[in-house]
């Protein structure tokens, strides 16, 4: 990094950085989800395991469990809480999340959402009045678009006890597993 | 967990920043972060809260960004005498709050106001905490005081651009002012050498520190 020391650097890797990533808009990932299809689970909605889902999933309940993933976007809306890793596309927070989060395209923590955890993601914004802490892995050299990165935990978390798979639909109180597999509804 | 204890687990999460109420101008940091070359990831530790303004600005670079807001972290609030924490504690719970992988090499620390409310054995358990991520290219910025005299009130500090520094008031914090002088700091913050120093209008003193080689950590206990 500086000059006079280049040789000391312990593991510096030689990615482009400085590069003029796109600005990021303030397009959020809810308004692509509004022509796409969106599994939602709703405010007063708990699920205790974990959540993959192949479409958009936007979270107004609460998910405790190890991992939320989807092969699309995630929101967590205002009154979402997540307590475990997230892992999409893009990932935007307004509500609470305590657990790593990965966005393979951006990482968004709007003004009302508060964050403990750490982010890897090519892009990542924090709107005035977001509450974060751990850390942030940015690197804009890496092209948009890719797959999205899978903590560890995602991968068992499909064979995982109480996990829950989504395709497109909404998650009511029925849908609801906690995890030893039973359903149940939230408080 | 229920949902309410996570709720009221991130309620301690920080205190919400305040409004920008000044652009301040740095030539000091400028010099520091264009020594920043474009090809090397970079990691940075942030002792203030995560701002908006700071992660628009390193958006740019590849880096890894640790924001770890300590200001208010209750083991740093003022105790009885008989409850004080040795330095040997006060530093284990550094390192456990600062919470650096094992490993990381800082190449960037921002202390900003932090510094001028540590007491003595606070600020050199700071240092024995930050020492083993330290490398001989670690630069440091912050502000310390021209004189002990000088009455500051605690500030935040985002980058705007490389010469240019916003400042917000921070909600009440109650960690005591307790400024050190020039040599005060140079002495207890031993892993840190000062490089430049500019005297803002105010009595602040804005310092750029760079590492120096030393033991990992400066025998501290007691």
């Amino acid at each position: 990094m500086f000059d006079k020391h280049k040789g000391n650097r312990p593991s510096a890797q030689e990615e482009p950085a400085k590069k003029t990533a796109p600005p990021m808009t303030s397009t959020p990932p809810a308004a692509s989800m509004a022509t796409e299809s969106v599994a939602m689970i709703g405010e007063g909605i708990s699920v205790t395991g974990d959540v993959n889902a192949t479409s958009n999933l936007k979270v107004g309940g609460v998910i405790e469990g190890r991992s939320v993933s989807s092969s699309q976007n995630v929101e967590v809306s205002e009154a979402g809480i997540v307590k475990a890793s997230i892992s999409a596309k893009e990932v935007r927070i307004s509500g609470q999340v305590a657990g790593d989060i990965s966005g393979s395209e951006k990482v968004l923590i709007t003004r009302t959402g508060r964050v403990k955890g750490n982010i890897v993601s090519p892009r990542v914004q924090l709107d005035d009045g977001a509450l974060f802490r751990g850390s942030i892995d940015m690197n804009p050299g890496k092209a948009a678009g890719s797959k999205p990165a899978q903590p560890a935990a995602v991968s068992e978390a499909k064979t995982a006890a109480g996990s829950t798979s989504m395709g497109s639909k909404s998650l009511g109180a029925d849908a609801v597993t906690d995890s030893s597999g039973q359903g149940k509804r939230a408080g | 967990m229920t949902a309410a204890a996570i709720a009221e687990d991130m309620g301690r999460l920080a205190n919400p920043a305040g409004p920008i109420i000044d652009r301040q101008q740095s030539k000091l940091l400028s010099a520091m972060l264009q020594r920043i070359s474009g090809g090397r990831r970079i990691t940075v530790l942030d002792v203030g809260p995560a701002l908006s303004e700071t992660v628009e600005f390193f958006s740019r670079y590849h880096c890894r960004l640790h924001f770890v807001d300590l200001i208010d972290e209750p083991f740093l609030q003022p105790r009885e005498p008989k409850k004080r924490l040795s330095q040997q504690q006060l530093s284990k719970c550094f390192t456990d709050h600062l919470a650096l992988p094992e490993g990381t090499q800082l190449d960037i620390c921002l202390f900003g106001d932090f510094l001028n409310f540590l007491d003595d054995t606070a600020l050199r358990a700071f240092n024995s905490a930050l020492r083993p991520y330290l490398h001989s290219g670690t630069r440091a910025h912050g502000f310390g005081v021209h004189h002990r005299a000088v009455k500051l009130e605690y500030r935040q500090y985002g980058i705007i651009r490389h010469d240019t520094v916003s400042v917000r008031k921070r909600n009440n914090s109650a960690l005591k002012y307790q400024p050190h002088s020039q040599i005060e700091v140079a002495e207890m913050l031993s892993g840190f050498a000062f490089e430049r120093g500019l005297l803002l209008p105010n009595g602040k003193l804005e310092m750029i520190l760079h590492s120096k080689p030393g033991p990992s950590n400066d025998g501290g206990g007691g």
